[in-house]
């Protein structure tokens, strides 16, 4: 009961959180100089009348306050209106969600089934040559930027011929039987995924390690050895149930990234994902899309919050006592 | 020990890792620039398609050599893809090209001559008034689903569609002759007549749009506008298009791919009178930018691209041993200019758009003549288009059908510039700083798009090159944007370098640049309001050019006023053309029946293009 109380508590806060979001994205993003129509009109074959039409159905020739009031009452009704092209944005964002979450999903799933378990042997194995191996391996993936790694591999990907240069699908994947299909998908992954994979895998290894030290080391834990347990349980009953907790708080920070995360990687790659449909719209100022986006890490991140903090409540006793 | 022979194991097995990604295929690039000519375009002996009538219907008959059946043709496009695949709502650039391979236009474009020639009609006669149209059908052709193209087709896509103005306007607003449209008229199945209200040359190039299937297209019509803007869009279900063209929609993947498979219904034959197209399908790939098009392409995911003028020597050292060849589609559509501002009228707020110090040099031809001879052409092609470009001195493109080939080019001459400015009062102080008569510094801002790399390489040339005149130029690269809004609404800009695309055939599509009320006239831009004030003499007479070369119906009398158009923007100087880069592009060595165009580029006939393992 209190916990729900809590969680409401917590959703009735982010809507002044939102309101807020959204004024500053809606006046920022209008105030610029730049003009969605400026294409149109220096085409020599665009009448006046089609550019004064356009300025009309975008609502461009209203107040920039009536235009956010306008957007606001449709945003509230569940409407996230037209694109500049005119197609709907919930459909452009329909479009393209999946794809950028098969691929985050993937790479969630891969860093921390991997990065986790990585993380407890490098503290148990604390300064054997298998620890120091993941430091080195580590350091690297945390020192590439994800934009160059990208452009790396797609440059070995066109001398080894070895993998496909970015997409998703082959052109003939419609002919393909199911099995193929998958394989394909997969082939088009590998590349994405690495890189995704290799820079957030060395940042949870990291701080997975850090923590198991800290609890190792802490006088509980020699408590326990002393108290002649097996190792094992030391570790893993005693140690590990205590480093996971900030971890958790972690987790909520990565379900905000599913959609925003790997926007830069999908552009390099050519992924059909959010990453370059998003960075379209903002240099083409095509304000309901982009508002259409912003709102949605912001939903997103918030959500995360939540999450993580249900999670903390769950798992850690000391919070739900507090609360 | 231990932990030193990890190490080096770890090193070199990253080493190798990424040495693999080093082994290249390339060659070193030799000093091989400007070596490709035009001897691959074979264009010039391209024999245009035939009608020939086998039982009664009448095919077009491809003249080139007879190819294999199957394959397809892997090509892209920049950006987001279509938004639309209805040929009547299309906005952009892409959208048009996805639905013209649909939907055959009654006329097309000879790739060579660029004279209107028959496609989806098989004749056509313009009566000697100039105003009227006839139109003959081919008998017996069939919409993709079976159902006949009749007249009735031709009647309902004009009137019910453009001339009613659903979609986007452009082609109808284009056609409006003192407020009045042309109107269609059927005269029976397979005639159809056009009449203008007056006679109106440009007209004819108006029939290559396509033609909708009245079957499919009536109950969006009825409907009206707002479901026809979503018509056909890209959500539509590919079963559901009905085409007159070689390539019928198959998939359409967002931020992916467009696939289109052949036409089995599509009027054109072979001379072995086999249906064509030869490929069995045809692929877009939507890439996200130029330099994932030219990693595409060397993977071999593409069969096509374009090539800019850097990538071109790189290109010509591969060609030989790889299996592509390139070819020469001579000088673009596109003009790059410098324009002056020649604006001397007062704003709403009662100031000048243009400080009336920096007016009187521009609105002084010695001055624009000086800043002409001042720039080195040659210079910026050798340097900035590789030497993959054209100096360029007229307003129509090098390959326009209208280019006023008396209008000789010239070199840079910096004496003969300063002569003139000298004439007009100008003087340099002991710094070589230039002044004019009345003591004024001659310092103005130079603009131009932020991010276009040639533009602003162009615009750093130019700068260097009127200092050497002793004139101070700001150049201010600036959000194309905030660009667009300085010449068409605020006009509080001093030179600008620009670019604008045109079409080789057509004078008349320019008239928004040209007209002195017109929308684009930028180097004179009036607002709505002002209409024609201050009009200058030639701005006068370019009006009457444009005016009595829209009207005039021989090609020879219509070329006389577009030349003498050319003359005046060369002699009056308002906009400086720099130069005009040429188009290369690269395909696959196996594929056969490329008949390369200047005018319709590298595959416009792609029905008859063919594989060959």
């Amino acid at each position: 009961m209190e916990t729900l109380k809590y969680i409401i508590k917590r959703i009735l806060q982010t809507i002044p959180l939102l309101i807020v979001v959204s004024i500053i994205s809606f006046f920022i993003i209008r105030l610029s100089p730049v003009d969605p129509l400026a294409e149109l009109k220096l085409n020599p074959s665009i009448s006046p009348e089609t550019v004064q039409k356009e300025k009309e159905r975008l609502g461009l020739d209203k107040p920039i306050i009536v235009q956010y009031g306008k957007w606001a009452v449709s945003f509230v009704k569940g409407d996230l209106g037209v694109t500049s092209s005119g197609e709907k944005v919930s459909r452009k964002l329909q479009e393209r969600i999946p794809y950028t979450l098969l691929l985050t999903s993937i790479v969630i799933l891969l860093t921390w089934f991997v990065g986790v378990p990585l993380g407890i042997i490098a503290a148990v194995n604390w300064k054997t040559p298998f620890d120091r191996i993941l430091t080195v391996l580590t350091s690297i993936g945390m020192a590439i930027p994800s934009f160059f790694f990208a452009v790396l591999l797609l440059m070995f990907a066109v001398k080894t011929g070895w993998f496909p240069v970015g997409g998703l699908t082959s052109p003939d994947f419609a002919d393909m039987s199911f099995g193929r299909k998958f394989l394909d998908i997969a082939y088009h992954l590998v590349l994405p995924v690495t890189v995704l994979f290799t820079i957030s895998l060395a940042s949870l290894q990291r701080q997975m390690r850090a923590n198991m030290l800290d609890v190792l080391d802490s006088d509980y834990v020699k408590f326990a050895r002393a108290k002649g347990l097996s190792e094992f349980k030391v570790v893993y009953k005693h140690a590990l149930r205590n480093a996971i907790n900030p971890m958790i708080t972690l987790l909520g920070f990565e379900f905000a990234g599913l959609l925003s995360g790997a926007a830069l990687t999908e552009y390099v790659f050519n992924y059909p994902g959010l990453g370059t449909l998003i960075l379209e719209a903002v240099m083409k100022s095509d304000i309901n899309l982009v508002m259409a986006s912003l709102m949605m890490g912001a939903v997103m991140l918030v959500t995360g919050n939540l999450i993580a903090d249900i999670l903390l409540i769950l798992t850690d006793p000391r919070i739900r006592v507090k609360s | 020990m231990n932990r030193r022979v990890i190490r080096v194991v770890l090193f070199a097995v990253i080493a190798a890792f990424l040495c693999k990604a080093c082994i290249v295929k390339d060659v070193p690039p030799s000093g091989s620039k400007n070596k490709i000519k035009n001897e691959n375009i074979n264009s010039l002996t391209y024999p245009y398609p035939k009608n020939v009538t086998i039982n009664g219907v009448d095919y077009l008959q491809s003249q080139l050599p007879i190819g294999k059946f199957g394959g397809e043709l892997i090509t892209s496009t920049i950006g987001q893809g279509p938004k639309t695949f209805n040929p009547f709502n299309s906005k952009d650039n892409i959208s048009s090209a996805m639905s013209a391979i649909m939907y055959d236009g009654l006329l097309s474009t000879h790739p060579v001559t660029g004279e209107p020639v028959p496609k989806l009609a098989k004749a056509y006669e313009i009566l000697p008034d100039g105003m009227t149209y006839i139109i003959k059908l081919r008998h017996g052709i069939k919409w993709s689903d079976g159902v006949p193209i009749t007249a009735d087709d031709v009647v309902f896509t004009w009137k019910d569609i453009i001339f009613a103005g659903l979609g986007d306007t452009s082609l109808r607003d284009s056609m409006v002759i003192d407020n009045e449209l042309p109107s269609v008229r059927k005269i029976d199945d397979y005639t159809v007549e056009f009449k203008t209200p007056k006679p109106y040359a440009p007209f004819i190039r108006s029939l290559s749009a396509s033609i909708a299937p009245k079957h499919i297209f009536q109950k969006a019509v009825d409907k009206g506008g707002e479901y026809f803007d979503s018509f056909l869009s890209t959500t539509t279900k590919p079963e559901d298009f009905v085409v007159s063209g070689a390539f019928k929609l198959k998939e359409y993947l967002p931020a992916q791919r467009v696939v289109y498979v052949r036409n089995p219904n599509y009027y054109e034959i072979n001379l072995k009178d086999q249906k064509l197209p030869y490929l069995d399908k045809l692929v877009y790939l939507i890439v996200g930018d130029l330099n994932n098009e030219i990693l595409k392409f060397e993977a071999g995911e593409i069969d096509v691209i374009a090539l800019q003028g850097s990538k071109v020597a790189r290109y010509k050292a591969l060609e030989p041993h790889s299996d592509f060849v390139l070819y020469n589609l001579g000088p673009a559509t596109s003009t790059m200019y410098l324009s002056v501002n020649l604006n001397d009228r007062k704003g709403e707020n009662g100031k000048y758009y243009v400080n009336p110090v920096k007016q009187k040099w521009f609105q002084d031809i010695n001055f624009r003549k000086a800043v002409d001879l001042a720039i080195d052409r040659k210079n910026m092609v050798f340097n900035i288009a590789n030497g993959i470009g054209t100096p360029l001195f007229t307003p129509e493109s090098l390959n326009s059908i209208y280019l006023n080939k008396d209008l000789k080019p010239f070199d840079r001459d910096i004496v003969k510039a300063q002569a003139y400015l000298k004439k007009s009062g100008f003087y340099k102080n002991k710094k070589g700083n230039l002044y004019d008569k009345d003591g004024n510094r001659v310092e103005f801002d130079l603009y131009t798009n932020a991010g276009n790399t040639e533009r602003e390489a162009i615009g750093v040339m130019v700068k260097q090159d009127l200092e050497d005149l002793g004139m101070k130029v700001n150049f201010k690269p600036i959000e194309f944007n905030s660009l667009v809004n300085k010449l068409v609404s605020t006009f509080d800009w001093d030179m600008v370098i620009m670019g604008l695309t045109g079409t080789p055939l057509e004078p008349n599509g320019g008239k928004n640049v040209w007209l002195s009320d017109g929308r684009l006239h930028l180097f004179n831009m009036r607002s709505p309001q002002e209409g024609k004030k201050n009009i200058l003499p030639w701005e006068k007479e370019l009006d009457e050019m444009f005016t009595k070369g829209a009207l005039a119906t021989s090609f020879n009398d219509r070329k006389k006023y577009y030349d003498r158009y050319q003359e005046i923007i060369y002699n009056e100087k308002p906009m400086i053309y720099i130069y005009s880069p040429v188009i290369i592009n690269a395909i696959r060595r196996k594929f056969k029946n490329i008949y390369p165009s200047s005018l319709n580029g590298l595959t416009h006939n792609l029905e008859e293009i063919y594989v060959e393992e």
